[in-house]
């Protein structure tokens, strides 16, 4: 842009430094322009919530949904820098659900391995009794 | 309601309004019919699956609700005439509140069988103890009714022990007061039993009358047969070969019954005596000389052998 204006045929008297600072002005305001606009609330929330997700269980036992969640999350991030304000709480939210279902996915994993564990234990149990009883 | 056109009255005057009419409706029936969202669709069918498991409704109830504020917030959303994006976002949150509460009915579910197993595990293994308790305790009442017998029959055997022992001891005692005596009167112990010789001093030459001074022998013997009424005695006759052989017969048998006389004089039961002649037979030492003739002429008492008695020495 500033090439632009460098272009101009501009022949006037000025000052000497009268360009480089334009340049530099010009420089400053648009590199305001392209800082992150004001994130969206909601996009704390879900890294806290991401965060909080993202545990050696979580990976190990729901990995699919904790990747939606980490996925949405940059998604999220993305749009924050491209100024989608809407898009990020909405990917905000939706990565704050995904890190719940991902927990909550891998808690009913974890849990019905262990009540199959429990299954399997009373059953050798009732063997060895049954075992015992004859003997 | 636009069947209600064709039927539209024909006058002039009401046409703009009956016009106006229609086109309301028209819009009124546009709005109010049912928008489509697949997003919306979706969570819609997904809460309604969810909603028709019992075991969800009983054990994620507040997850359920909260789906269900969801999915009316995403419908008010397409009533609204919110965006496509922003419905599709509400739908979305939706359906991951049903699976959420999907995931935590099956948690808490599987965590129900978890702690169901634990009680049917304890119940078990209380059974199992249980029984074990009552089968050894089975065991140690039948342990102790063997053991008791066992004692009964170890006091039994003991005491029938004791009494063999006293039995023997007894005996022993009889037998070291008849291996006294019989020592007294010179016995010797054969396989034939005890045997006591009475000499050639206690008779005359030729007589069979015993001699004063064989008194305190025959006094002896009475007593020890006495002492011992159980032991039978052969009172046996001998000679030497002087003479004629059917005299020294006599003689040994005459001899032989003058000692069960004296014997039975003495108090012995007759019962217990016997007598046998042998003459000149069995001599002890050679007739040869006068010492050895001696030596033959005799009346041997003889003890059968009995159980408990000494062999030979």
């Amino acid at each position: 842009m500033n090439s632009t204006f460098s272009d101009r045929p501009t022949r006037t008297a000025c000052h000497p430094l009268a360009w480089p600072l334009a340049a530099i002005t010009t420089a400053l305001l648009l590199g305001a322009c392209a800082s992150p606009p004001t994130a969206p609330p909601q996009l704390a929330v879900a890294e806290a919530a991401v965060q909080r997700a993202t545990t050696p269980g979580t990976s190990g036992d729901a990995p699919a949904e904790l990747r939606v969640a980490t996925d949405k999350l940059a998604a999220a991030r993305t749009a924050v820098a491209a100024g989608d304000i809407d898009r990020a709480r909405r990917l905000s939210e939706q990565a704050e659900v995904d890190a719940r279902v991902a927990e909550l996915h891998a808690d009913s994993v974890r849990s019905r391995r262990a009540a199959q564990e429990s299954q399997d234990a009373a059953r050798a149990l009732a063997e060895e009794i049954q075992r015992k009883t004859v003997r | 309601m636009n069947t209600r056109l064709p039927r539209l009255p024909a006058t002039r005057s009401a046409l703009p309004g009956a016009i106006a009419t229609a086109c309301l409706a028209l819009l009124t029936a546009c709005s109010s019919m049912p928008a489509q969202n697949a997003a919306l669709d979706q969570a819609r069918n997904r809460l309604a699956a969810a909603q028709a498991r019992p075991e969800t409704v009983a054990m994620a109830a507040d997850e359920l609700a909260r789906a269900r504020e969801s999915l009316r917030r995403a419908d008010q959303a397409l009533i609204n005439g919110d965006s496509v994006a922003q419905v599709d976002h509400l739908s979305y949150l939706a359906l991951q509140q049903v699976v959420i509460a999907e995931d935590t009915a099956a948690s808490r579910g599987a965590q129900a069988v978890v702690a169901g197993a634990a009680a049917e595990r304890d119940r078990m293994r209380l059974a199992l103890r249980t029984r074990e308790a009552d089968t050894a305790q089975a065991q140690k009442s039948a342990a102790e009714a063997v053991s008791a017998t066992r004692t009964a029959q170890l006091a039994q055997s003991e005491a029938a022990t004791q009494a063999e022992r006293d039995r023997v001891a007894r005996r022993d005692v009889t037998v070291s007061g008849l291996e006294a005596q019989l020592r007294d009167m010179n016995a010797r112990y054969t396989d034939r039993g005890v045997i006591v010789t009475l000499g050639d001093l206690l008779f005359d030459t030729g007589a069979s009358q015993l001699r004063v001074e064989g008194q305190p022998r025959m006094d002896q013997l009475a007593g020890f047969m006495k002492r011992y009424p159980e032991r039978h005695a052969s009172i046996e006759g001998y000679t030497d070969n002087v003479g004629k052989a059917a005299d020294n017969q006599t003689l040994s048998d005459r001899r032989a019954h003058a000692v069960m006389a004296a014997l039975i004089q003495l108090g012995v039961p007759g019962s217990q005596l016997s007598t046998q002649a042998f003459g000149e037979e069995h001599p002890t030492a050679s007739n040869g000389t006068a010492a050895g003739r001696q030596m033959n002429r005799r009346v041997e008492v003889v003890f059968a052998r009995e159980a408990g008695d000494l062999v030979s020495k």
